[in-house]
């Protein structure tokens, strides 16, 4: 989906990065938001830091966006939980984000590699 | 987002809150796992999470559309806040409500006067025929000959319709009652044409036109008037001034006519017109107004097809219009008002189509000067308002500094806290604006009972429409942008200043002057032009109308009503004239066919024998038909010769007498006593008749217009009916009504009496628009100079509250009570004189626009600007006086101490 509203290239780049981190998280099965911050941190081998303070908010726009859906479950240690999982909307969103953040990394590794040479 | 999201945010936001508990729980759980003390396990899994409250916000506003939202907050906000200053918030919207109500009353006139379109289906698609003429303007019709050559050789219409609105009453018998009505006589197609239907029965159709069949359809008004509902009206026969027609039909409430301001009751097909007024439409003769094509009496209009464009529709009736011009320059040769001049004025006439979708124009030509003129007072007392409320919302807004500094502090953003402002602002306007929606409704109907009570024909439909609640929103919302936006951004500037230091009490003040300055400037302009206008209706009423006023009682009969018919009529006024000479207490008596200052008809003489060079054939003159003693009772000087007497009779020579300026016109410095004239075109006698007496000009229709030639036949015969009584009384006037009536009943048991009046009242009712203007005027330049006054007060007192502390150090230091005081005054004369360079110049300037409704006085006459900017500068002063003594009072050691 292309992007709906013209924001700052950066901020675009950050909250997009976010959501598809949530969104590739939850490829793996439904998960409540510890669990997804806790698997990003550690699949990032800590170097991505997700800041719980905007977690929620993205799982919110996320929902509302209707690419994830929630549910009411027990956690792992029999505490209630509410789960997201991937719509089939989120997964084809899922995609094509992905293979645009390839283009992104590539064009910005030649960018970067030409500036060295 | 969808708006259910909207609608439950409540319910999401605690969803969240409970997710987020969840969390820390599990997050609790962990810690606890990796050996932390209950304690500090709960403490490290809020760290982790952080401030839970803003999460939700976040969330809470990603489900709200924000605007809405807040702008529900700063409304609850701005209510709270003007609950609590009740005196700031009343004083306000009073004050709102009488700018916005005074507006949209003149508005509304001006809407249905002016700009509103007719009741009829798709008003925009009609165009009135316009027939220019060099000799007769833009005030000369069609004839019928013409029309239905127009209908026959259309193709650009999708219909058509002529019509001619009687601009006199009718008399309407019903089974034996008389009453009068206003009728028109309308072609075939014109109910079909315009769309309008009937509540019950049928309009008049195109049999009825060629038929002349007697019928007449009555308005839904009339219908209410006269016949109380009665649904058994429709097939009911009436006298229409004594000749049978069968009602067949009410039309629908909202049909008037098609000229606003003089509705009619009664409609009848205009080939049944010789019926009504066989003595205007002559049948039978050369004149007859169905068939002789000079009689260009009708109004016609069109309904456009649609894709034709005017032009097209011009060009398409041309060669119709230029062949009527020829058959009428042919038709009336050899007639004897006959002349090369007025054939050539019909050739070269113009052919013209305009929209007609408002009604003729007449009305609009009328009332449009003194409506705008209204409009434009109304627009700079509204100014005036906005200006005295702006100064109030400033010194609140200074009041409520540490309220916006704290706002500003914790975060608030600036624009939002403008918002907050212009809520309230937008608030107060809306609780203006519907009082003044109804003080207007209130005001627009008393104002036109008020001029149709004074007998100014003028029935105007004054109920809210679109234009009106639109333009009432719009001032509205335009008012408080006005009022509000200046000090709410001062506000939230100077708080951020005030933080800073002092900086902003200047500028506060600053602001507050300039507005103080503009209020002067505009009460003055609205107080110099109501002077204006009210000296010139003193100027009008004072004036000498060339002849003596003063205890003249008028009153009109109509012998027709009650069956008396051309040659009976004037036996039976002569002899109600002997009955009220013999009253006590008549000096004089004497009648008329028009009552002096109403009307006069217009002929074009011919006169036997040379006249001056200048003299055209197509000159014309006021003409009035009169009774023996008219001068004298009247009392208009003579120049020479004799009044009519009673001996000049039907039988008698003819004679005439004319005005002084009439006199000059046609016979130069030569004596025009015996010379001859005749006027065929106003009674169709060709024969010449003996002018016998000259008199003093005086005025005849109004007392604006200026010296005309009046030319006096006497009275025989009466066409229309109404004859005037004028009677010259040695007592207040008042005082014989009684016995008037009494000897009219005595000689007359079943005539009625109408219009009873002195002529006094006649002149004022005459001048009913002028004192409207002029009083309408004056009450908002007095409204707007105590806005002004209210509004300097207000300054000086928050001036003088402000300087305490250093008017305490003055009059430490020696200053007397009187140099405070004086100090005080200094700084308001400034003001005002600031306020009167700007407001001299611009009344100056403003006044010449109004220059054509002035009598007997220039625009820039001193003595009125001398009144209003000395009435303006004391009261000035007396609104500084109060301000000015509490700083005399100021203790100066209570002052220091304050400070």
């Amino acid at each position: 989906m292309p992007s709906p509203k013209a924001h700052p290239l950066e901020g675009e780049m950050l909250q997009g990065t976010l959501d598809l981190l949530i969104l590739q998280t939850l490829v793996l099965g439904p998960a409540h938001g510890h669990t997804i911050a806790h698997v990003i941190e550690q699949r990032s081998e800590e170097v991505l830091q997700v800041e719980h303070g905007s977690l929620y908010p993205a799982l919110h726009r996320l929902e509302n966006r209707g690419w994830i859906a929630s549910f009411w479950g027990t956690s792992e240690n029999n505490r209630k939980a509410r789960y997201y999982r991937l719509t089939a909307a989120g997964r084809k969103q899922l995609i094509e984000h992905t293979s645009r953040w390839d283009r992104l990394v590539r064009a910005v590794n030649r960018v970067l590699r030409t500036a060295e040479e | 987002m969808g708006w259910s999201r909207f609608f439950r945010r409540r319910h999401w936001d605690e969803e969240r809150a409970r997710e987020l508990d969840a969390y820390l729980e599990i997050e609790t759980d962990e810690n606890l796992a990796r050996g932390m003390s209950p304690e500090q396990a709960r403490q490290a899994a809020h760290r982790k999470l952080g401030n839970s409250t803003v999460i939700r916000e976040e969330i809470y506003q990603m489900n709200s559309v924000v605007f809405l939202e807040t702008l529900w907050q700063d409304a609850r906000y701005a209510l709270r806040t003007l609950a609590k200053s009740r005196a700031f918030t009343l004083v306000v919207i009073a004050s709102l409500a009488l700018g916005i109500g005074a507006n949209t009353a003149i508005f509304s006139l001006i809407n249905a006067a002016l700009l509103k379109m007719l009741p009829v289906r798709d008003p925009e698609q009609l165009l009135e025929f316009k027939n220019l003429s060099p000799v007769f303007g833009a005030y000369n019709g069609f004839a019928y000959t013409a029309f239905k050559e127009f209908r026959n050789r259309n193709r650009v219409f999708s219909g058509m319709l002529a019509f001619f609105n009687l601009d006199f009453n009718v008399t309407l018998e019903v089974s034996g009652q008389g009453g009068v009505a206003r009728g028109q006589a309308v072609s075939g197609d014109y109910f079909p044409t315009l769309g309008v239907r009937t509540i019950i029965g049928r309009t008049i159709d195109l049999r009825d036109e060629k038929n002349a069949n007697p019928v007449a359809v009555v308005t839904y008004n009339y219908w209410r008037k006269r016949f109380a509902l009665d649904p058994g009206v429709v097939g009911k026969t009436v006298l229409i001034n004594n000749s049978p027609f069968t009602i067949i039909g009410v039309t629908l409430p909202e049909f008037f006519g098609l000229q606003p301001g003089s509705p009619i009751d009664v409609s009848f097909p205009l080939t049944t017109y010789p019926r009504v007024v066989p003595g205007m439409a002559l049948p039978g003769t050369q004149y007859d107004i169905l068939t002789a094509p000079f009689r260009h009496w009708l109004s016609v209009m069109g309904r456009l097809q649609p894709g034709v464009t005017k032009d097209k529709a011009v060009a398409n009736l041309q060669p119709v219009f230029r062949q009527a011009m020829r058959e009428t320059a042919a038709g009336q040769a050899g007639m004897p008002f006959d002349s090369p001049a007025l054939q050539q004025s019909y050739l070269s006439s113009k052919f013209r189509l305009d929209s007609g979708g408002q009604g003729l124009a007449a009305l609009r030509e009328k009332y449009s000067k003194p409506l705008w003129i209204l409009m434009a007072i109304t627009s700079l007392l509204l100014l005036v308002t906005c200006a005295n409320i702006a100064n109030l919302m400033l010194a609140r807004a200074n009041a409520r500094q540490k309220e916006i500094a704290v706002r500003l502090t914790v975060g608030a953003g600036r624009l939002r806290l403008v918002r907050q402002f212009l809520t309230e602002s937008v608030l107060l306007a809306a609780c203006g604006g519907t009082f003044g929606l109804v003080a207007a409704f209130w005001a627009c109907r008393s104002l036109l009972s008020l001029m149709s009570r004074a007998g100014a024909l003028l029935s105007l439909s004054v109920q809210p429409d679109t234009n009106v609640l639109g333009f009432t929103l719009f001032i509205s919302v335009f008012t408080a942008l006005l009022f509000g936006l200046a000090p709410a951004w001062r506000a939230v500037r100077v708080s951020i200043e005030s933080t800073r230091g002092h900086g902003g009490s200047a500028s506060r003040s600053g602001l507050g002057k300039a507005l103080i300055v503009l209020q002067i400037a505009v009460s003055l302009v609205l107080m110099i032009g109501a002077g204006l206008l009210v000296r010139s209706l003193e100027n009008l009423r004072d004036f000498y109308p060339g002849f003596n006023k003063e205890n003249v009682l008028l009153f009109s009969v109509i012998p027709d009503a009650i069956g008396y018919k051309g040659d009976q009529v004037i036996p039976v006024v002569k002899r109600l004239l002997d009955g009220i000479k013999r009253i006590p207490g008549v000096r004089a008596a004497t009648f008329s066919f028009f009552s002096p200052l109403s009307a006069h008809g217009s002929t074009r003489p011919k006169i036997d024998g040379p006249v001056p060079q200048f003299v055209k054939a197509t000159d014309s003159v006021a003409i009035n038909e009169v009774g023996p003693d008219y001068f004298s009772t009247l009392q208009i000087p003579a120049i020479s010769g004799r009044d009519f007497t009673d001996t000049d009779q039907a039988r008698a020579p003819k004679v005439a007498i004319i005005n002084e300026t009439m006199a000059h016109h046609y016979f130069g410095d030569s004596s025009p006593i015996g010379r001859h004239l005749s006027v065929p075109d106003w009674n169709s006698d060709s024969s010449w008749r003996t002018i016998v007496g000259v008199r003093k000009d005086a005025k005849y229709r109004n007392l604006h217009e200026s010296p005309a030639p009046m030319l006096y036949l006497p009275l025989f015969q009466s066409v229309e009916g109404a004859v005037t009584f004028e009677v010259r009384t040695a007592i207040d006037p008042d005082r014989v009504v009684r016995a008037i009536l009494q000897a009219v009943k005595a000689t007359e048991s079943r005539l009625p009496v109408s219009d009873v009046k002195t002529l006094t009242e006649q002149i004022d009712q005459s001048l009913i628009q002028e004192r409207l203007v002029a009083s309408l005027s004056g009450l908002f330049g007095l409204l707007a100079l105590i806005l002004a006054a209210v509004g300097l007060y207000g300054l000086m007192t928050y001036a003088v509250n402000r300087r305490t502390g250093e008017i305490g150090i003055r009059m430490a230091l020696g200053a007397t009570r009187g140099q405070i005081s004086g100090m005080v005054l200094r700084e308001t004369v400034q003001l005002v004189l600031i306020g009167f360079g700007i407001g001299i110049p611009a009344a100056v300037a403003a006044a010449r626009l109004i220059r054509s409704e002035l009598y007997g006085l220039k625009s820039d006459d001193p003595i009125t600007l001398i009144i209003a900017t000395f009435t303006m500068a004391c009261i000035a002063i007396l609104a500084t006086w109060l301000p000015a003594k509490r700083a005399s009072r100021v203790e100066p050691m209570v002052a220091l101490r304050t400070e």
